[in-house]
């Protein structure tokens, strides 16, 4: 009898990993232990473990954990065949490395998340690094940092810069271009509708450019060797708003209609100054870096500033 | 002398302070000033028995600046007569109406030709139209004047003793005053005269004596009318440069049917209706109906909000935001003087602070896109001449600098009182530079005086081209180089000490227009 109770309990224990294999491609997001109970009431908790254990050490099941309790989810096979030559560590660190994402994870977290000293560390990213499977990148933020993620994702734009940075470097020159290019395309716009002297409301939404027209001709004229997308149009027009040249509105727009995004089309438009640069500036005094220091009978006063005395036989 | 006076009545002191001076001398400065309004007086702190105190106006004799444009505003409303009025009463402080029209009809004669001379009717009829729209009004009695200034004791009630409280401020008093205009006659016919003249004079004196039937009422300049018609001036334009000339031509319109309506500290204008505003536009501007009512829509929606809606009676109720468009304009004061001071990637900065209110560093370097290590130079030199202010919000109760957000803000009102100190200084160096030029050149100057006095005086007995040419030549080409640079000096000056006082005008309207809000 007991013969028969272990050749049972082996049948049963390979039948509850496939069936807790099947179950889990049921379930695609996961499974807690609660629903393999339910399937197979009949199985002992023990059995259950032991089971699932096995599946995790050959490393078919994934283990992961959300608010209700622990999940498991069936491995995808590729990213399994990966690690065939890895040790358990290695194993570790690539997971870390996999939950940072496209943000990428700096080693002293790296260190932190696994509990490994630093030199095992080292060697594991130094291995992985070589086996092609992660990848460091130098983040835009603090130079000297690196952060790891893996071979192929695309690094996040807040490690880069986005399209604004190239090898770490801002550039600027490449930021003024544009501003200028989209401030002299709505201000020309501007013109045209002022100049066809419909009546004012046509004239008005006649010399609004929506964000996305903004793009498009950006993306014609192409001064632009990185491909440049709608939001960074709109921090670039945001710049020319804190200039002072153009002024923006959001209405609302269909879903659907070209450049809508939520259901709101930004509108921009180039417009005048409201005064002309005011008095106090038309003087020296108004920009006169020691005006603090000024005072009448020092060494730096009215009567002796030099200032003035270019500016009067101007 | 009128200075040092000045210098001295700062607060509260009595002439006894001045005791260095002549006591006859600080007398009469004190009259003037009395006369003009810049010093008021009373019973001082002792008491009524105790010696009289004066104290002095500051704001009055700052308005001295704007003496050229007050008479500007005046020329341009009502032609030269207009101008004269103005200059005259705002030379003497204040004056009687009879006299006024008086000296401005001997004035005008003056200028005009031959055989035509100024009839005291033309003179009288501007006058009545500068009083109706309050330009001019009435001044309170000196015993009057003499209450105001001790009624910071008194209860508040009685110390609203303004020109405005009278209830005939603006009330014209009947004068029996007619007559033309008298030529001056010229210093050639003078000799002649001056035999038969006495007896001329003395008659003149009689017609002069006879009462006009206004004794005892003076008018003044009314400051504060002049200041709301500036005000509105800077709003036009502001909006004619924003949008476009008819938009402003509207507004102006809308800020003339509601000049009388309106109270000097308004936050809005009185709610007027579309039907209003089309009856009143001038006859010029023949736009229709619904373009009018295009245009009120587009200025209300404008970003600026110079024009709100407050209703839809009427085809639509519209004001004009007085405090916002004083806000507006103060803002932009501002954002021109970082802009021509610092840079136009500061202004940028600025003007990212002024409308996000609270950033950091990082946030700062990436909506303006500026390199970091650029945008962290601008800041702190914008830091450290308090145009920005920066904020600490600890996170752990010890205020490590580690641990703590540091945020950097404008705040408008504390950087525009700033910049307005900073228009008084630079005001004060351009008089001073003023003085300083005229005193060094004061020997050229009065040198080519006494020529000018050879010159006339040899014109008038005849000489011969000969003598007046060799007078003339007396002033070397430098020294006649010299005056001329100095002449283009004191105009510049001039100018740009006007200049910044408009910006002073713009700063402290925005200034006390947010004290009575609060």
């Amino acid at each position: 009898m007991a013969e028969v109770k272990v050749k049972q309990e082996s049948a049963d224990a390979a039948d509850i990993e496939s069936r807790i294999r099947e179950l889990c491609q049921q379930f695609p997001h996961g499974i807690t232990d609660q629903v393999i109970q339910n399937d197979m009431p009949h199985v002992e908790a023990q059995q259950r473990a032991m089971a699932i254990n096995r599946l995790l050490s050959v490393g078919q099941l994934d283990l992961l954990r959300n608010s209700s309790g622990l999940l498991y989810r069936l491995k995808d096979t590729q990213a399994a065949s990966k690690m065939k030559g890895s040790d358990n560590q290695e194993k570790l660190v690539y997971q870390v490395i996999e939950d940072a994402g496209n943000k990428g994870i700096w080693s002293r977290d790296i260190r932190y998340k696994s509990n490994l000293p630093l030199t095992e560390i080292n060697k594991i990213l130094k291995n992985l690094e070589n086996k092609k499977l992660i990848k460091a990148v130098k983040s835009v933020a603090a130079s000297k940092k690196k952060v790891y993620m893996l071979y192929n994702l695309q690094p996040d734009r807040s490690v880069t810069g986005g399209a604004w940075y190239s090898d770490q470097d801002f550039e600027s020159e490449f930021v003024e271009v544009l501003n200028q290019q989209c401030f002299k395309f709505l201000q020309s716009k501007a013109e045209a509708a002022r100049d066809s002297k419909q009546s004012p409301m046509v004239q008005r939404n006649s010399s609004f450019a929506t964000s996305h027209e903004v793009w498009k001709y950006i993306s014609e004229l192409g001064i632009s060797k990185v491909e440049l997308s709608m939001e960074d149009i709109e921090t670039i027009l945001n710049t020319l708003i804190y200039d002072g040249k153009v002024e923006m509105t959001i209405i609302a727009a269909k879903e659907g209609t070209v450049g809508s995004v939520d259901g709101q089309v930004k509108l921009y438009r180039g417009v005048n100054p409201i005064i002309q640069p005011t008095g106090l500036v038309r003087t020296p005094c108004g920009l006169c870096p020691v005006f603090e220091d000024c005072c009448d009978g020092g060494e730096i006063s009215p009567s002796t500033c030099t200032y003035m005395t270019e500016w009067l036989d101007f | 002398m009128n200075g040092e006076i000045k210098k001295m009545t700062g607060t509260s002191a009595g002439p006894a302070l001045v005791k260095s001076r002549c006591h006859l001398q600080v007398k009469k400065s004190l009259c003037v000033l009395v006369q003009h309004g810049m010093c008021v007086f009373g019973s001082g702190r002792r008491g009524p028995g105790g010696p009289t105190e004066y104290r002095c106006l500051v704001e009055r004799i700052l308005y001295t600046l704007r003496f050229p444009r007050y008479i500007y505003t005046a020329k341009s409303l009502y032609g030269d007569t207009g101008e004269l009025i103005v200059e005259e009463v705002l030379q003497r402080g204040e004056m009687t109406m009879s006299s006024v029209v008086k000296t401005v009809a001997d004035r005008l004669t003056h200028n005009m030709e031959d055989g035509r001379s100024m009839d005291y009717s033309e003179v009288i009829s501007a006058f009545s139209s500068l009083v109706d729209t309050h330009f001019l009004q009435r001044c309170l009695a000196a015993c009057g004047k003499g209450n105001a200034a001790t009624s910071s004791e008194k209860t508040p009630n009685s110390s609203a003793a303004t020109p405005e409280s009278l209830t005939d401020c603006y009330k014209l008093p009947q004068i029996n005053l007619r007559g033309r205009g008298k030529r001056r006659r010229s210093s050639g016919d003078s000799d002649v005269d001056q035999r038969g003249g006495k007896r001329a004079k003395l008659e003149n004196k009689e017609v002069n004596r006879t009462l006009c039937g206004d004794e005892g009422v003076f008018w003044q300049v009314n400051f504060e009318r002049f200041h709301l018609h500036f005000r509105d001036q800077a709003i036009i334009s502001a909006v004619a440069s924003k949008m476009d000339q008819t938009s402003s031509e509207i507004v102006r319109t809308m800020l003339r049917i509601s000049e009388m309506t309106t109270q000097p500290n308004a936050a809005y204008t009185q709610p007027l209706s579309a039907n209003e505003i089309f009856r009143a536009l001038p006859a010029s501007y023949n736009i229709s109906r619904s373009t009018l009512d295009q245009y009120l829509t587009l200025l209300v929606d404008d970003p600026m909000e110079f024009v709100g809606k407050s209703g839809d009676s009427g085809g639509g109720m519209y004001v004009v935001n007085l405090h916002k468009a004083l806000a507006n304009l103060a803002r932009a004061t501002l954002e021109s003087v970082v802009q021509e001071r610092f840079g136009s990637r500061s202004a940028r900065i600025f003007r990212l602070l002024l409308r996000k209110r609270h950033l950091e560093q990082k946030q700062v370097e990436d909506f303006a896109m500026i390199p970091a290590k650029e945008a962290k130079d601008m800041l702190y030199t914008l830091l450290s001449e308090n145009l920005v202010q920066l904020q600490e919000i600890p996170k752990t109760p010890d205020h490590a600098p580690s641990r703590t957000f540091y945020l950097y803000t404008v705040n408008q009102l504390p950087t525009a009182r700033m910049l307005l100190q900073h228009c008084y200084k630079t005001v004060g160096n351009l008089i001073e530079r003023r003085l300083f030029e005229t005193r060094e050149n004061k020997r050229h100057l009065e040198k080519s005086q006494r020529i000018e006095a050879i010159l006339a005086s040899l014109q008038v007995s005849g000489a011969e081209p000969a003598q007046l040419t060799e007078v003339e030549e007396m002033i070397t080409a430098p020294e006649r180089q010299q005056l001329e640079a100095l002449k283009h000096h004191i105009n510049k000056m001039d100018s740009s000490e006007n200049q910044v006082d408009e910006t002073i005008f713009l700063l402290e309207s925005y200034i006390s227009s947010t004290k009575t809000s609060h």
